[in-house]
């Protein structure tokens, strides 16, 4: 007899507001069907109605746990549409903020998806801990710790202030003992192995007919990462190699990510090591470089949560349409598929898996 | 990169002869209201070659309606229903289903050029 369960809209483990109505037979999931649109705003209207530089602060809230990522998105795909050149201090600069943005967004996924299957706190503290260490880094450089709005055509809103280098050295050397710590602390956890080894297990072809992205993708064996397929920035320069993982169940994707940190933390130590001189601050917010009409910039960038595309036709004062790929979209389409003959308690170790942000999924 | 204008009757078949040469995976379905006609715009990537490839169709702005590529591409799903809803494009050979992410019930088109700030859209 199968049974209609509703999980959400407001859920603990969903990680925002998402209704998911879950067909059960037993224990065993039938469909899965996920609600949602409850964090809808209409970024993509909002930003044709505002100057360039206006919406950054708008990208920034649509993943409010990686916001720099798309702040660095979008206005990667503004200086594309304007024909604008980065400054190579700025480059650099980006790399390590968007890197250790990274390492603080996959310890908030660490934290929350420990706290989803059982262990309860414990690991949650010791990442949000951590996870603060990063966070102060980049309030050094910016000025706030969460909404950064640190990008600008060309450069940087501030160069990183005196010591920053160091006291960036300093966290890494701390994150690089503490992972290995964390590691160990789940992976002898057979609570933890348990529920993640052989669950929700997505093979190499269905994750390409479903379009999943980021550490989903790779977690199936297929190891396209937009920073070595399309690099950007010095990405090239500093040896970088996509984490795959071929098993794809929710422990290589768990695996996947914690590799991600570790091979972050070694390149924000080489970047800083390579960090030129120079000047890295980009144009005032009111300097506008008219941008072609009806010229199209197209760019991809790899966030915490795959990759997100900036599709963006350009006006000369604002944009006349952008249009957003918001990897957790995609990655939450994918869901349903992943459950389907699963027990219903393992949909959250799944979903947790999957690293959904809503507000990036609603846009 | 590789841009593409095809007409929209052409859009099945292109889609499903490039799908065999291996461009299985699908990155975004999306669509430009330049208020006289709509482009619909398809990128597809190969992921082994490191090729993409992004084809556009014009569409009418009186009759905006394309056909679906889901017995294609299955991850065409999510997006062709929130085009569906933010530009009022009828996607055809698609079970009617559920909102996805407005509860207008399609009587505004939001992203279109033509959507009223302000305007009382029932819900």
């Amino acid at each position: 007899m199968v049974t209609r369960i509703n999980v959400g809209p407001i859920h603990p483990s969903t990680h925002g507001v998402l209704r998911l109505v879950v067909d059960v037979d037993g224990d065993t999931i039938q469909s899965v069907e996920p609600h949602v649109g409850f964090l809808h705003r209409g970024v993509e209207k909002l930003v044709e109605n505002r100057m360039y530089m206006q919406s950054p602060t708008y990208m920034e809230k649509l993943d409010y746990i990686a916001p720099l990522a798309y702040d660095e998105a979008y206005v990667a795909a503004v200086e594309a549409a304007q024909g604008a050149e980065v400054k190579e201090r700025a480059q650099y600069i980006r790399v390590i903020l968007l890197e250790l943005q990274r390492v603080a967004s996959h310890l908030l996924w660490l934290g929350t998806l420990a706290n989803d299957i059982g262990n309860f706190f414990t690991l949650f503290m010791w990442c949000f801990r951590d996870r603060d260490l990063v966070l102060r880094l980049l309030e050094d450089v910016s000025g706030s710790r969460m909404f950064y709005v640190n990008m600008r055509i060309g450069g940087l809103k501030s160069d990183i202030p005196a010591g920053f280098e160091e006291k960036t050295l300093e966290v890494v050397s701390y994150l690089e003992k503490r992972i290995p710590e964390y590691e160990k602390f789940l992976e002898k956890n057979p609570v933890f192995l348990e529920r993640m080894k052989k669950v929700g297990v997505l093979k190499r072809d269905a994750a390409i007919e479903l379009g999943v992205t980021g550490p989903v993708l790779r977690g199936s064996g297929i190891g396209w990462d937009t920073r070595k397929d399309k690099p950007y920035y010095v990405y090239d320069k500093l040896h970088f190699s996509p984490q795959i993982r071929d098993e794809g169940d929710c422990f290589a994707r768990y695996k996947v990510r914690m590799l991600e940190i570790k091979e972050s933390l070694r390149m924000v130590r080489y970047a800083v090591k390579l960090l030129p001189g120079g000047d890295a601050i980009g144009l005032p917010i009111k300097l506008i470089m008219p941008a072609a009409k009806n010229r199209i910039s197209k760019v991809s960038r790899e966030t915490p949560r795959g990759e997100a595309l900036m599709y963006l036709v350009a006006d000369p004062q604002r944009p006349y349409r952008l249009a957003i790929r918001a990897p957790a979209f995609i990655n939450l389409f994918a869901l349903s598929e992943l459950c389907k003959g699963e027990r219903f308690a393992d949909m959250f170790a799944i979903l947790g898996s999957l690293d959904v942000v809503m507000a990036d999924v609603d846009r | 990169m590789v841009k593409l204008k095809i007409e929209k009757n052409d859009l099945h078949a292109k889609l499903k002869e490039l799908k065999k040469d291996g461009y299985s995976y699908l990155v975004k379905i999306t669509a430009v209201d330049y208020v006289k006609y709509l482009t619909v715009i398809y990128i597809i990537r190969d992921l082994k070659k490191n090729a993409e490839q992004e084809l556009e169709v014009d569409i009418d702005a009186s009759d905006s309606s394309i056909s679906t590529v889901m017995d294609i591409y299955r991850a065409a799903d999510w997006y062709e229903r929130e085009m569906q809803e933010m530009f009022g494009i009828e996607v055809k050979g698609r079970r009617a289903g559920r909102l996805l992410l407005e509860k207008w019930n399609g009587k505004a088109a939001p992203l279109k050029k033509n959507f009223e700030w302000g305007a009382d859209y029932e819900t």
